[in-house]
């Protein structure tokens, strides 16, 4: 992998040329908030270059979170594919990247499904260094660094970036513009991308034990902590839609009145709600939030391992910052590891039997 | 196959979803040209009292008289849709009327007046009184839900309503959560479709869709207190539009305490 150095004035003179063309994404700061959104943009120098995390994760520019797979009438059914368009996304960090290659796995290698595939592909990805707040689990999770998965990255050392080339688009991209760029970095340039590694590995204050997750959520199955949290979840969902990592949806048909065509419309959906887990019949085979919570953390921390390798949590700290009551992978992590834990949903149990 | 006969009926309410209906304006001529209107008071004056696939019902019952129409609307109909708070719910005019305080607030606002025409009972919600089939929630009903629930009936489907509470929308909508925000927001306890209309403008959620499926009302109501919001303001907002389910949670919470 290429390695050059791009000088900071640089970044959105770059970032214009190559949008050229394409609809350039990035973070951007919501009015009179303090949330960060990716979003379309025109107006480069809006893009927040030192945003820790947006408050949905990139998948939503791969699946949105509703939308019409294809149109109907009674000659036959037409696949909508216009919302894809060319795009480059600027600002992924590291576990938001994590995140993308494990939609990968699920969405584009035994079952290719269409949409997502041909989003992925019309879609650049330019990920940009961060650093830690107090949510952010990464280091934990093994997924603050990344080393494949985008077309650019760019690691901010304050006075230039270090772009490393992931792919041959990326490459195309530095062609645009090779003036901008220097190959060969000096002794001094590696020696301050070394200390910045470091410094930012001792910069994370929030950990939980990962490693030993996978063997927990299995020892601790019928532990009533699983009963506390679920007496205390509000069943909103809300940790299910800010998670990079979670991808279940739901299909709605919509019929149309008057010949105008129908359409079928795929919509985000999780797995912590009630209807989730209903069949044909009114069997329900998770009625109870307790196991619909197991279930989540499941995936989060155990499962997604035997089948892909590692459990999926990317440790981007979502969920942390979400959930009204303080459920997340944080709390669960620690409790499961037998801490006392200060959450909203640890106070409630012991107010209120579940 | 003849055009299937659909019939409109108000109870008390504020009308507001029977004018919802009449105002899909763009779709207005498609739903008369596909269907058969037999009652829309709101809409025509001719309006029949024979039999109908679909009867959609608003307003809640509040007298006799009401719940006599209402019997006899579920006699001649094939399938009974409630619409809107009132009929689902029972509407704010149920708010705490089970508490058994309802005859001595009745007296408080009529005082002594006759009724002559009617006899008022607690406003209760339509299946309170017959079997209800399905239940457009919201106050009022939202355009989206009650066009595709309208088009699904029409080609014979049960209609697919949504069952997420509003954060699900919330979300795709890319808010920061009002809850977090140390602002009382329903959100989690009520009813999604309306497309978190108001949580994206910065208003938290009052409810107005009715509860949600699985609203986990104790831990949000210990949640907002533990947030600072005083007992009494967090009731009165649970209540408005819970309509009659609000009272055992309140005895429940009254149980908890002593």
């Amino acid at each position: 992998m290429r390695i050059l150095k791009l000088k900071r004035q640089n970044l959105f003179p770059f970032l214009q040329a190559i949008s050229n063309g394409a609809e350039l994404w990035g973070p951007i700061k919501k009015d009179n908030q303090t949330i960060f959104n990716f979003v379309p943009t025109e107006e480069i120098a809006k893009l927040n270059l030192n945003f820790t995390r947006t408050l949905l994760p990139p998948k939503k520019l791969f699946v949105p979170p509703s939308f019409i797979m294809f149109q109907v009438t009674n000659k036959g059914y037409q696949e909508d594919y216009s919302w894809i368009k060319e795009r480059v996304l600027f600002g992924l960090h590291p576990c938001d990247l994590h995140g993308l290659l494990n939609l990968d796995r699920i969405f584009a290698q035994n079952f290719p499904d269409s949409y997502y595939v041909q989003a992925r592909q019309k879609t650049l990805l330019l990920g940009l260094s961060c650093w830690p707040d107090d949510y952010c689990l990464c280091q934990s999770t093994h997924t603050d660094i990344i080393e494949e998965g985008f077309d650019l990255f760019f690691t901010d050392l304050e006075d230039y970036y270090l772009v490393w080339i992931g792919s041959s688009k990326g490459d195309d991209l530095i062609r645009l513009k090779p003036e901008f760029f220097e190959e060969g970095l000096n002794e001094k340039d590696i020696e301050s991308y070394i200390k910045w590694r470091e410094r930012r590995a001792q910069a994370f204050k929030t950990k939980i034990n990962f490693v030993f997750m996978p063997d927990l959520m299995e020892l601790k199955y019928n532990s009533p902590l699983w009963e506390k949290a679920g007496a205390a979840c509000l069943a909103c969902g809300s940790c299910s839609m800010v998670c990079p990592t979670c991808n279940c949806y739901n299909v709605r048909d919509e019929i149309s009145l008057g010949n105008k065509p129908g359409r079928r419309v795929r919509e985000w959906d999780s797995c912590t709600l009630l209807e989730y887990s209903l069949v044909a019949g009114g069997e329900n085979f998770r009625e109870k939030k307790s196991s619909r919570l197991k279930l989540w953390y499941t995936h989060k921390l155990q499962a997604f391992g035997s089948k892909f390798g590692k459990p999926s949590c990317v440790g981007c700290g979502r969920c942390l910052v979400t959930c009204p009551v303080g459920i997340n992978v944080k709390s669960i992590s620690d409790s499961l590891e037998g801490q006392k834990v200060d959450a909203f949903w640890v106070r409630f149990s012991e107010e209120v039997r579940p | 196959m003849g055009k299937i006969k659909i019939g409109i009926y108000e109870l008390t309410g504020c009308a507001g979803d029977a004018l919802l209906i009449l105002d899909c304006e763009s779709q207005l001529l498609d739903i008369f040209q596909a269907a058969d209107i037999e009652a829309f008071l709101m809409a025509k004056s001719d309006n029949s009292h024979g039999p109908v696939d679909v009867a959609l019902v608003e307003g809640s019952v509040t007298t006799e008289e009401e719940k006599e129409e209402l019997l006899a609307i579920r006699d001649r109909a094939e399938i009974v849709i409630a619409i809107g708070n009132c009929a689902c719910e029972g509407g704010i005019q149920a708010a705490l009327t089970a508490s058994e305080n309802w005859s001595k607030e009745f007296r408080q606002v009529y005082q002594d007046l006759k009724l002559t025409n009617v006899k008022p009972i607690p406003s209760q919600p339509i299946d309170a009184f017959i079997k209800v089939d399905y239940y457009l929630p919201g106050c009022p009903i939202g355009q989206e839900q009650f066009l595709t629930t309208f088009t699904r009936l029409l080609a014979g489907h049960p209609p697919e309503l949504y069952r997420f509470p509003v954060c699900m929308e919330c979300k795709w909508r890319e808010n920061d959560c009002l809850l977090n925000k140390n602002l009382a927001c329903l959100g989690p306890l009520t009813k999604g479709g309306c497309g978190a209309v108001c949580p994206s403008h910065n208003l938290p959620c009052i409810g107005c869709w009715g509860p949600a499926e699985e609203a986990n009302r104790s831990a949000e109501f210990k949640l907002l207190l533990e947030k600072g919001f005083d007992l009494e303001s967090i009731k009165r907002r649970m209540a408005i539009y819970a309509g009659t389910t609000i009272v055992d949670f309140f005895n429940q919470l009254k149980k908890e305490k002593s």
